[in-house]
């Protein structure tokens, strides 16, 4: 029975599986000590918070599959969400203004995959370049003062308080799990997905299997870069204004979500449910610890045991032994 | 690595930095042409203390990527944090000890013991490197924040008196250090692991200890480069440490470490951290806003890596 589950927790189902139980008893563990934690607004906030958590974890979890890391990822959702802003005060159409972003967003990410796989370059070095390069392009486009702000129908659809038809959520909610459910079958189903996972797994067999390495570098960072940049038009309609910084935090939180969800950084493993059972996981454990009354700074370090604790618990890797 | 003979292995150390330090030659030039006053001879020294935290954050770098298999210490920069904010919050001014017998042996063991439990995560727990290393990155910030809520000063001081040109004591003794391990069979036992961990396995090579070891190594050197953090802003401030994770990868990939293992060394790592510094003065010296200075940073550093790597594949198309 004990081996039977530890070989299932082993597995990478067994790893998501694992996060989910976590992620619940987390909520558990905050619903007994803190009153109001599973209150209905408390609830709402936290699924709007991983909400937009999830999303800029997408464009992370393909990446890391596919073998890479992406540290533009902040800096995108910066450059986004001050573009958008700025452009839409200065009166553009803003359904343009999302286009222009996009694609935008999409040529830095295509120029990160490209370089880091055709030149092979640690992509660790790449997209913390192309990101600094972009964060200093905005500032110096807004000299340091973005102005602007996001149409109502954008801050109606991410605000805590809204309500998408009969249910209690704003749209942002039903919607991401609409687009986790569509990454999911693109993962499992569709040809790049399989693509994705078998150039992750054995980058030296696959090109053998005609699948173009670069391509598909170029394609998953495209799409990394534009995942960041619609968590960057988000955060604007969440927090009102425009704020070049604001994608800081997620450069280590959407690490530790595909890590945590089961993904291991050396490709070829992982799926974007196990990303969002440790948006969950990472959700639940910032909300508890700010509700038991912690500082910002004790909340940074508890989570820093807590990730080390959780991913030694169900994430490690096999002995050198292991692999010959 | 290769064996056979001195002008094969001069090669081989010209492709991994040839281009840091060609990069370097004419980055000395600029700077002495736009700024003769603060790059005159005599005024090296208050620059090598301006440098030094920065190359002891590449140099404490290099070992655990040199150990290959994602190696990575992004806890470099909060530990050097966290030794300043030990230094001299706890045992400076709260403990009244000013000693150099206490303060350096208590900064290196801090390092080596954060270097230990970073290394016990890696190798034993087994937790990628850039996961453990974060989770520490976290813990070391906040518990940085919570001893030291503000800056506060001053230093000792000797350790002041440590910024300018006696900075080269410490650097100089790490890289004393670094010659003593490469001439002990953990050193090739390393690279080895670097290159090819499952072959170095079955050639019994311990892979676990070297790569723990290496960790230690890593530590030790991120206390030293905190104790010249300390020296340098002559105070201890929580929020400077962790600034030094990124720049300094970015200065091991520059000086042609490579982040997959088993490539380049410690000359290299600090000849990418000095072209960096040297880099930042260019810029600051044409007097630019900061904005530019950030954009212009970050496309040498992608320029530097790519010609690089466009240098390294030209080489490899001439021996084949």
């Amino acid at each position: 029975m004990m081996a039977k589950l530890k070989t299932f927790l082993a597995s990478t189902n067994g790893r998501v599986f694992g996060a989910f139980v976590i992620a619940a008893l987390l909520h558990l563990i905050g619903t007994l000590a803190i009153p109001g934690y599973s209150s209905p607004f408390a609830i709402r906030a936290m699924l709007v918070i991983a909400a937009l958590l999830a999303v800029a974890s997408i464009g992370q979890t393909l990446v890391v599959i596919l073998g890479g890391i992406d540290l533009s990822i902040p800096f995108v959702i910066g450059f986004a969400n001050v573009v958008a802003a700025q452009l839409y005060g200065d009166g553009w159409n803003f359904v343009l203004v999302c286009l222009l972003v996009s694609v935008m967003a999409a040529l830095i990410g295509a120029f990160n995959g490209y370089v880091s796989r055709k030149l092979d370059i640690h992509p660790l070095i790449v997209t913390l370049g192309a990101g600094m390069v972009v964060q200093g392009c905005v500032l110096l486009w807004t000299k340091g003062f973005p102005s602007g702000s996001a149409p109502s129908a954008v801050s109606a659809f991410v605000s805590i308080g809204g309500s998408a038809g009969p249910l209690p959520v704003p749209w942002l909610v039903p919607s991401v799990v609409v687009l986790a459910a569509l990454i999911i079958l693109m993962m499992a189903r569709s040809p790049y997905g399989r693509r994705l996972y078998a150039l992750g797994s054995n980058p030296g067999a696959a090109p053998l299997a005609l699948i173009d390495p670069v391509r598909m570098w170029v394609i998953t960072f495209a799409l990394s870069a534009f995942f960041a940049a619609v968590a960057g038009v988000l955060l604007l309609g969440f927090t009102g204004s425009a704020y070049g910084d604001v994608g800081q935090p997620y450069l280590f939180q959407t690490i530790a979500a595909v890590v945590v969800g089961g993904a291991a950084l050396v490709g070829g493993r992982g799926s974007y449910l196990g990303t969002i059972a440790g948006v969950l996981v990472l959700t639940e454990i910032n909300t508890l610890l700010i509700g038991l009354g912690f500082q910002p700074a004790m909340v940074q370090a508890a989570l820093g045991l807590i990730i080390i604790l959780l991913v030694s618990l169900y994430g490690r890797e096999r002995h050198v032994s292991a692999t010959i | 690595m290769s064996t056979d003979g001195y002008s094969s292995r001069s090669a081989a150390l010209w492709r991994s930095m040839g281009f840091a330090a060609l990069l370097l030659v004419v980055l000395l030039a600029v700077n002495l042409v736009l700024n003769p006053a603060r790059f005159h001879p005599a005024a090296w020294g208050a620059l090598i203390g301006l440098a030094a935290p920065l190359i002891g954050a590449a140099l404490a770098s290099a070992p655990v990527i040199l150990g290959g298999r994602g190696g990575i210490d992004i806890s470099v920069g909060p530990t050097m944090g966290f030794v300043n904010a030990i230094v001299i919050q706890a045992l400076f001014l709260k403990a009244g000890m000013s000693s150099p017998f206490v303060l350096i042996p208590a900064a290196l063991l801090t390092g080596a013991a954060i270097g230990a439990i970073n290394g016990f995560l890696t190798t034993i727990v087994r937790i990628q490197p850039i996961v453990a290393t974060l989770g520490t990155y976290l813990v070391l910030t906040g518990v940085t924040l919570t001893i030291l809520p503000a800056p506060i000063g001053p230093a000792p001081a000797w350790l002041k008196s440590m910024s300018g040109p006696l900075s080269i004591l410490p650097l100089a003794a790490i890289f004393l250090a670094w010659w003593g391990i490469r001439r002990l069979p953990y050193y090739d036992q390393l690279m080895a692991i670097g290159s090819d961990d499952r072959a170095a396995y079955t050639a019994g090579v311990p892979v676990t200890e070297v790569r723990f070891i290496a960790y230690v190594i890593t530590g030790t050197f991120a206390g030293v480069a905190g104790l010249m953090l300390t020296a340098l802003i002559g105070s201890a401030d929580p929020n400077i440490g962790a600034t030094y994770t990124l720049i300094a990868v970015a200065a091991v990939a520059l000086g042609g470490v490579s982040l997959a293992g088993g490539r380049g060394g410690l000359l290299g790592a600090a000849i990418g951290a000095i072209d960096i510094f040297l880099l930042q003065s260019v810029l600051t010296s044409f007097n630019v806003s900061t904005y530019v200075l950030q954009i212009a940073y970050g496309a040498i550093l992608v320029a530097a890596v790519i010609l690089t790597a466009v240098q390294e594949r030209a080489a490899k198309r001439e021996r084949a």
